[in-house]
C-alpha cells in the first residue's frame, strides 16, 4: 500500500485513519490484481491473435502474480518487506483474540493453529468430494458425475487435497509447529517471520487445486502421469501450480523446525533427551528438505511441457522418468505423514500407563531407519511397467521396510506390557490406530510381493491398502493426539463418554468402510472408475453407506473438539502426568511459551519409582541461557524475546 | 509370569483359529477366480502369505484386546506409581527383531523371489517357441487383437465389438504396444494403458513407445458370461474413456477356436 | 509444578488504529466463497438460466460445426423451422474419427462398464424423412443414410455408403463434409453426438443441443 510510505516523520502522532481492510480481504484483492497484471501482460506480448483472455501460458504467470499479490496483501508487505527496506510500517503483532488467527503471525503456537485450521479445512473439502465419489459408485453407471472426467477430477483433487493439504500440513505445519518449540523448551522458532508467511501459501495451494475444473477437467489423479497429463485440459497445471504451493510451505516449515531442533534446544535436552514427537518431526522434515524439491522440480518440468510445450515426458521424451520422479518423491511422502503418527504413539503411550518407554533407542532407530530406506523403495509402485530385472531389488527393501516400522509396535508393546493404563480417549485413537496401521501394514507385505502385485495394482486392495495405512495412521493419531493435547492448546478438556463413543463409531464406520476395498480389489474393481459391471455393484452400494457415516464421525469429532475447545471442562495444568516440556508452562503457553528458559536435567520417559522431574523452570540464577536476567536485576521475562527487541525499548 | 503363559496359550489357540480360518478362505479361492497358470503363481503367494502373517496379525490384535482388557486402570484412576520400570529386556527385543528380518527374508526367497523365478522361466523366448502369438494394441480407448499367425488384424464381435479368444491350456505371447494404427504419422501419440484380465491374475502397463511381452496359459474354458472376472479391461488411468476401455473375452476349446479363427477370417473378408 | 504468572503484557494496550472490522471480513470472505462456489457448480445452469432468459442467436445459412477430441464446438445451436441451412461438419482431430447423429432419449443406465449396449442409439432420429444435399465429402469415412433422403453431389464412392444404425457421417481425421438442408418441421429440443468407439466418445461428453423454434 503507497500510503504506508508517506507516513508523517516519526515524532509525531500517527493522523488517526480509518480502520484497515482485514488482512485476508486485502490479500483477495491483491492477489486479483497481481493476476490480472500478468496475466493481461501475457496476453498483451502473446504473438498469436484471436485467442481467449485466458491462455495456458497466461494464466499460469497470473498464478504467480495472484500467489505474490496475495502474500503482500496479507502481510508480507507490511511485516517483512517495509522493515526489510527500512520504511516505517503499520504492522504490530497482535498478541490477543481470533483475528491474530486471520493475519500474519511469528508466534508458532499462533501459525501451528493456523495450519491446523487450513488442513481441517482442506480435509472437510476433500472429505465432502469423496462422500460424492462414494455417492457416485454407488450405481454402477454415471449419476451425479456426468461424464468420467467430472469424476476423475474430483478423485484428484481428492487425494492432491487429502496428501498435500491435510495429511502433511496437519502433522508437520500444525503439530510440528505448534508443540516441536514447545517440547524442545525453545520461546521461539528460528526462521518465525519466514514460518508466519509460508503458513498463508496454504490456502492459495487449496483454492488453486479446488478451482482447477474452471481450466478445465483433468483426468490423472493426484499422480499427474505423463503422457496422460500432456493431454488434459489446462485444469492440470492448477494441480501443478497448486502442489507447488503446498509443498513450498512444508518446506518451509521443515527449514524452520530442522533449524530451531539444532540451535534452540533447551539446556541439557540432548539428542539423546529429545522427545519422540521431536525425532519424528525432524526425520521427516529431512525428507521434506530432500524429497520436495524434487518433486517441484519435476512438476516445473512437467508444467513446461504442458505450456511451451516441451517433451520431458511425453510419448517421444520419456513418460516412465515422470513415473520415477514422481514416486521418487511419491514413496517418502507417505512416510513423512506415517513416521509422526508412530512416535505420537510412543509420545502418550508412557504417559497414559505412567510407565517408563520401552526401548527407546529402538523407536528413534526406527523412525531413523524408516526414513532412510523410505528413498529406496519407490519402484514397487511401477511393478507393473518396471523391466523385469528391476524389480527384485524394489521389493527387497519393500519387504526391509517393516523390520525397522515394526520397531514402534515393539516399544509400543513392550510399555503396555504388564502396564496399568488409563484407557481414556486419547490411548483409544492410538490402539485404533495401531490396528489400522496393522491392517495397512499387512496389506502392503501382499503388495510388496511382486507376483501378487501384478494383480492387485491398481485395483481397490491398493486403494483400501493406503487408505488404512494413511487414516490408520496419521488420522486415528492426529485425533488422538488432538485429544491429547487438547487441555493444552486450550486449556479445556473434554467429556471421556463422548470422546469415546465418538472414537469408536469412527472406528467401526472406517473398518466397515474401507475393509472391504480390499475384497472389491480382489473381485476386480480397478481404480478411476466411475461406471464399472454390474456384478461390483451391492458391494460399492453398501461401502458407500458406511462410508457417509464415516463421512459424518469425522464431521462429529471435529464439530465436538471445536465445542470443547471453547466449552470444555476446565483441564489442569498436566492433566495427563506427562514429563515432556510443553506441559511445564501454562495452558495455553505465553506468547514466548516459557516464564524462563527451561532445562532438561532427565529423562523425559521414565516413570515410576526414583525418577525425577525432568523439567527445571525456576532455577534462574544457574542458566547461562538467561544470564540477562542474573546480571540485570530490572530484568523481566516478560522483555525476553529471543531476538533481543524487546530489551532496551 | 501369569500373563505371559496365559497371552502365549491365547496366542496359539487363536493362530490355530486364524489358520483354520485361512483353510475356509483358501478353500473358497481368496481371489475368486483364477483360471492361468501366471494367476495360479500369484494365488498360491497369496495364500502362502496369508497363512504365514495370520499369527503375527493375530500377536498384534490379541496383543491389543489384552491390553484392553488386563492392563488398564479403573476409569479415573491414576495408574500406580510405585514400582521401577524394565526399558529393556533383551529377549524380547532379540526375538522381535531377529524375527522380523527372519520373516521379511523368508518373504523375500519365497514367495517373492521363487514366484519371479517361476515368472521369469515361463518368459524365456526359448520355452516359448510354439507360442500363440496375440498382438495387443491399446489405444485411447479400444483394445485391438490381432492375431498374425492366422493373419487376423483386427477380431471383432459381430456387433463391431473388439474380442479376445483364446484356445485353453495353449501358452499364449501376447505383444503388448500402446500407439494408434490409424494415425501413422506419430507413432507415439497414445499413453499409458494396462492390460488386465482380472481372472488371468495379472496385468502389465502397455506404454507408448515401448514393446512388452507377457505370457500364459489359460487354464480353464470359460468367457465373461461364465464369470465377469473374465474380462480384458483397462487398469490405468487413461483419460475419460478408461472405465470402458474393455473387451468381452473367450477361453475355448481348441476346436472352437479353429473355427472362430475361419470365422474371423470369413469376417474379414467380408 | 508450579503456575507462573506469565500472561504475557499486551505490548500495546491501546491498539493505534482502528481494528479491521469483523463484519466486513465475514461478508467480504462468505461473498467471495459464495462467488466461488457459483463458478464451480453453478456455470451450466447461468448459461441455461442465460438463454432462457435472452433466447439464443439463431444460426442459419452456412454453419460449421467442429469435432475435436471428445466435444464439439459449438455445442449448442438455435434453428428456425424451414431455415435453408448448410453445416459443413469437419473433424479437427489428428487421431480420432468421429461422427455426428441427433435424435432423442439414450438410455444411459447402459452405460456401465460391459453394459448392453443399444443396437440403435437414439430412440427418434432426426433425419428420418428429412431431406438432405450431401456435398464437397473430403476423408469420409463412411455414411449411413438410415431413412434421411439424400443426395449425393459428385461420385457416390467418396461418401462410402454402409447400411446400419442412425443417420450418421463418420470421418476420418481432417475429413470434412457439408451437409445442406431445410430446416424440417421437427421443433423442439434435440441431442447431437458422436458414438464412435462403443459410444466412450458419447459418454465422455462429445455431445451437444439443437433447439429447433417454430417457424
Ligand atoms: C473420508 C473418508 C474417505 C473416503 C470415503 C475416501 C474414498 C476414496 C475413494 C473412493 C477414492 C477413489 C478411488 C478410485 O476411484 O480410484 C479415493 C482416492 C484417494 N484417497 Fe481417499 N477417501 C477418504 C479419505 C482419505 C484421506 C483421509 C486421505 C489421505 C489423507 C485420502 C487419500 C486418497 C488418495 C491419495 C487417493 C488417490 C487418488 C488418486 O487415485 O489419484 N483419502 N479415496
Ligand atoms: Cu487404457
Ligand atoms: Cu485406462
Ligand atoms: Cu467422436
Amino acid at each position: 500500500m503507497a500510503h504506508a510510505m508517506t507516513v508523517p516523520e516519526s515524532g509525531h502522532a500517527p493522523r488517526p485513519r480509518k480502520a484497515p481492510m482485514p488482512p485476508v480481504l486485502r490479500a483477495f484483492l491483491w492477489a486479483a490484481i497481481g493476476f490480472l497484471l500478468l496475466n493481461t501482460f501475457v496476453i498483451a506480448v502473446d504473438p498469436f491473435r484471436g485467442h481467449p483472455f485466458v491462455t495456458g501460458p497466461s494464466v499460469v504467470f497470473g498464478w504467480v502474480g495472484a500467489a505474490i499479490g496475495w502474500l503482500l496483501g496479507i502481510g508480507l508487505y507490511d511485516a517483512v518487506l517495509l522493515p526489510l527496506m527500512g520504511f516505517p510500517t503499520r504492522w504490530q503483532e497482535r498478541q490477543q483474540g481470533w483475528r491474530r488467527y486471520w493475519e500474519f503471525a511469528t508466534d508458532h503456537k499462533v501459525i501451528g493453529l493456523q495450519y491446523m485450521m487450513f488442513a481441517v479445512g482442506g480435509f472437510l473439502i476433500a472429505g465432502g468430494i469423496a462422500m460424492l465419489m462414494r455417492y457416485e459408485l454407488m450405481t454402477p453407471y454415471l449419476t451425479i458425475f456426468h461424464y468420467p472426467s467430472n469424476y476423475l477430477t474430483a478423485v484428484g483433487i481428492h487425494g492432491t487435497l487429502m496428501m498435500f493439504s491435510f495429511a502433511t500440513v496437519f502433522m508437520i505445519g500444525g503439530l510440528g509447529n505448534y508443540f516441536v518449540p514447545l517440547m524442545i523448551g525453545a520461546r521461539e522458532t528460528v526462521l518465525s517471520k519466514l514460518s508466519g508467511i509460508g503458513v498463508w501459501l496454504v490456502p492459495v495451494g487449496i483454492l488453486t487445486v479446488l478451482f482447477s475444473p474452471l481450466l478445465g477437467e483433468w483426468s490423472t489423479g493426484w499422480r499427474g502421469y505423463e503422457p496422460l497429463a500432456g493431454q488434459d485440459a489446462n485444469g492440470i497445471l492448477f494441480y501443478y501450480l497448486g502442489v507447488l504451493a503446498l509443498t513450498m510451505s512444508s518446506l518451509i516449515v521443515a527449514l524452520n523446525l530442522v533449524a530451531t531442533v539444532m540451535f534452540r534446544r533447551a539446556p541439557g535436552l540432548t539428542w539423546g533427551r529429545l522427545p519422540l514427537f521431536v525425532w519424528g518431526q525432524v526425520t521427516v522434515n529431512l525428507l521434506m528438505l530432500i524429497w520436495f524439491p524434487e518433486i517441484q522440480t519435476t512438476f516445473v518440468m512437467a508444467l513446461l511441457d504442458k505450456v511451451v510445450p516441451l517433451n520431458f515426458f511425453t510419448a517421444t521424451g520419456s513418460p516412465l522418468t515422470y513415473l520415477m520422479l514422481f514416486w521418487l518423491f511419491g514413496h517418502p511422502e507417505v512416510y513423512i505423514i506415517a513416521v509422526p503418527a508412530f512416535a505420537i504413539w510412543n509420545e502418550i503411550i508412557p504417559v497414559m500407563a505412567q510407565k517408563s518407554l520401552f526401548g527407546r533407542q529402538w523407536a528413534v532407530i526406527g523412525l531413523v531407519f524408516v526414513m532412510m530406506l523410505s528413498g529406496l523403495v519407490w519402484a514397487h509402485h511401477m511393478f507393473t511397467n518396471l523391466r523385469n530385472s528391476e524389480i527384485l531389488p524394489f521389493s527387497f527393501f519393500t519387504e526391509m521396510i517393516s523390520i525397522p516400522t515394526g520397531f514402534a509396535y515393539m516399544s509400543a508393546i513392550g510399555t503396555l506390557w504388564k502396564s496399568k493404563v488409563r484407557l481414556n480417549t486419547p490411548m483409544l485413537w492410538i490402539l485404533m490406530s495401531m490396528f489400522n496401521f496393522l491392517i495397512g501394514g499387512l496389506t502392503g507385505v501382499f503388495l510388496a510381493d511382486p507376483i501378487v502385485n501384478l494383480q492387485l495394482h491398481d485395483t481397490f486392495w491398493v486403494v483400501g491398502h493406503f487408505h488404512y495405512t494413511i487414516i490408520g495412521s496419521m488420522v486415528f493419531s492426529g485425533f488422538g493426539a488432538i485429544y491429547y493435547w487438547l487441555p493444552k492448546l486450550s486449556g479445556r478438556t473434554f467429556n471421556e463418554t463422548w470422546g469415546k463413543t465418538l472414537a469408536i463409531i469412527t472406528f467401526l464406520a472406517f473398518n466397515l468402510t474401507f475393509s472391504q476395498f480390499f475384497l472389491l480389489g480382489l473381485h476386480g474393481m480397478n481404480r478411476w472408475v466411475p461406471a464399472y459391471p454390474a456384478y461390483l455393484q451391492p458391494m460399492n452400494f453398501e461401502v458407500s453407506i458406511f462410508a457417509f457415516i464415516l463421512g459424518a464421525a469425522f464431521l462429529g469429532n471435529i464439530l465436538y473438539i471445536g465445542y470443547c475447545w471453547r466449552n470444555g471442562a476446565q483441564a489442569g495444568e498436566n492433566p495427563w502426568g506427562a514429563k515432556t516440556p510443553e506441559w511445564f508452562t501454562s495452558s495455553p503457553a505465553p506468547r514466548y511459551n516459557f516464564p524462563v528458559q527451561p532445562e532438561i536435567v532427565g529423562s523425559l520417559y521414565l516413570y515410576g519409582e526414583g525418577t525425577k522431574v525432568p523439567v527445571v523452570t525456576t532455577a534462574l540464577g544457574e542458566l547461562a541461557a538467561t544470564s540477562r536476567a542474573t546480571q540485570d536485576p530490572q530484568f523481566d521475562w516478560h522483555d525476553y524475546a529471543p531476538d533481543g527487541g524487546g530489551v532496551t525499548s | 509370569m501369569g500373563e505371559n503363559v496365559v497371552f502365549a496359550v491365547l496366542w496359539v489357540v487363536f493362530s490355530v483359529l486364524g489358520e483354520i480360518g485361512d483353510r475356509v478362505i483358501i478353500r473358497h479361492n481368496p481371489m475368486y477366480y483364477i483360471v492361468s497358470n501366471q494367476g495360479q503363481l500369484a494365488l498360491q503367494a497369496f495364500n502362502f502369505l496369508l497363512v504365514v502373517l495370520t499369527p503375527v496379525f493375530v500377536f498384534v490384535v490379541l496383543f491389543l484386546v489384552f491390553t484392553m482388557v488386563r492392563f488398564t486402570t479403573k476409569r479415573g484412576e491414576m495408574p500406580p506409581a510405585n514400582k521401577r520400570f524394565a526399558i529393556d529386556n533383551k529377549a524380547f527385543v532379540l526375538v522381535w527383531v531377529g524375527g522380523s528380518i527372519a520373516l521379511n527374508l523368508l518373504f523375500f526367497l519365497h514367495p517373492t523371489t521363487s514366484a519371479m523365478e517361476q515368472m521369469f522361466a515361463l518368459d524365456q523366448p526359448a520355452a516359448n517357441t510354439h507360442d500363440l502369438v496375440v498382438d495387443v494394441t491399446a489405444r485411447q480407448w479400444q483394445w485391438i487383437f490381432s492375431y498374425p499367425q492366422y493373419g487376423l488384424t483386427q477380431t471383432l464381435t459381430p456387433n463391431g465389438q473388439n474380442l479376445l479368444e483364446l484356445p485353453v491350456n495353449v501358452p499364449v505371447k501376447f505383444v503388448l504396444r500402446s500407439y494408434d494404427p490409424y494415425h501413422t504419422y506419430d507413432q507415439y501419440a497414445d499413453v499409458i494403458h494396462s492390460f488386465w484380465v482380472p481372472a488371468f491374475g495379472i496385468k502389465e502397463d502397455v506404454i507408448p513407445g515401448e514393446t512388452r511381452y507377457e505370457y500364459l496359459t489359460p487354464t480353464a474354458i470359460t468367457s465373461y458370461a461364465v464369470n465377469p472376472m473374465v474380462r480384458v479391461q483397462c487398469a490405468e488411468v487413461c483419460g475419460p474413456g478408461h472405465p470402458w476401455m474393455e473387451s468381452p473375452l473367450a477361453v475355448v476349446s481348441d476346436q472352437q477356436f479353429a473355427q472362430w479363427v475361419k470365422a474371423q477370417k470369413a469376417l474379414a473378408n467380408g | 509444578m508450579s503456575k507462573v504468572p506469565n500472561e504475557p503484557p499486551i505490548e500495546s494496550p491501546e491498539p493505534q488504529q482502528p481494528e479491521w472490522s469483523r463484519r466486513q471480513f465475514l461478508v467480504g470472505t462468505a461473498a467471495i466463497g459464495v462467488a466461488g462456489a457459483v463458478t464451480l457448480f453453478g456455470r451450466q445452469s447461468l448459461v441455461n438460466a442465460a438463454r432462457s432468459v435472452f433466447g439464443s442467436p439463431v444460426s442459419s445459412g452456412t454453419v460449421h460445426l467442429y469435432a475435436y477430441d471428445y466435444y464439439y464446438i459449438p455445442n449448442y445451436m438455435t434453428w428456425r423451422v424451414g431455415d435453408r441451412m448448410e453445416v459443413i461438419f469437419q473433424n479437427q482431430s489428428h487421431t480420432h474419427w468421429h461422427e455426428w447423429t441427433m435424435g432423442r432419449h439414450v438410455n444411459e443406465a447402459y452405460f456401465q462398464a460391459f453394459g448392453n449396449l443399444p443396437a440403435d442409439a437414439w430412440q427418434e432420429d432426426f433425419w428420418d424423412g428429412v431431406p438432405v444435399t450431401l456435398s464437397d465429402p473430403y476423408g469420409i469415412d463412411n455414411f449411413v443414410p438410415n431413412q434421411a433422403i439424400v443426395t449425393y453431389v459428385g461420385p457416390k464412392a467418396a461418401y462410402n455408403i454402409q447400411s446400419g444404425g442412425d443417420f450418421s457421417p463418420t470421418l476420418k481425421p481432417g475429413g470434412s463434409l457439408h451437409l445442406s438442408f431445410t430446416v424440417p418441421n421437427k421443433p423442439g429440443l434435440w441431442d447431437f453426438g458422436c458414438f464412435v468407439q462403443q459410444y466412450i466418445h458419447y459418454r465422455t461428453g462429445m455431445r451437444g443441443q439443437v433447439m429447433i423454434l417454430p417457424a
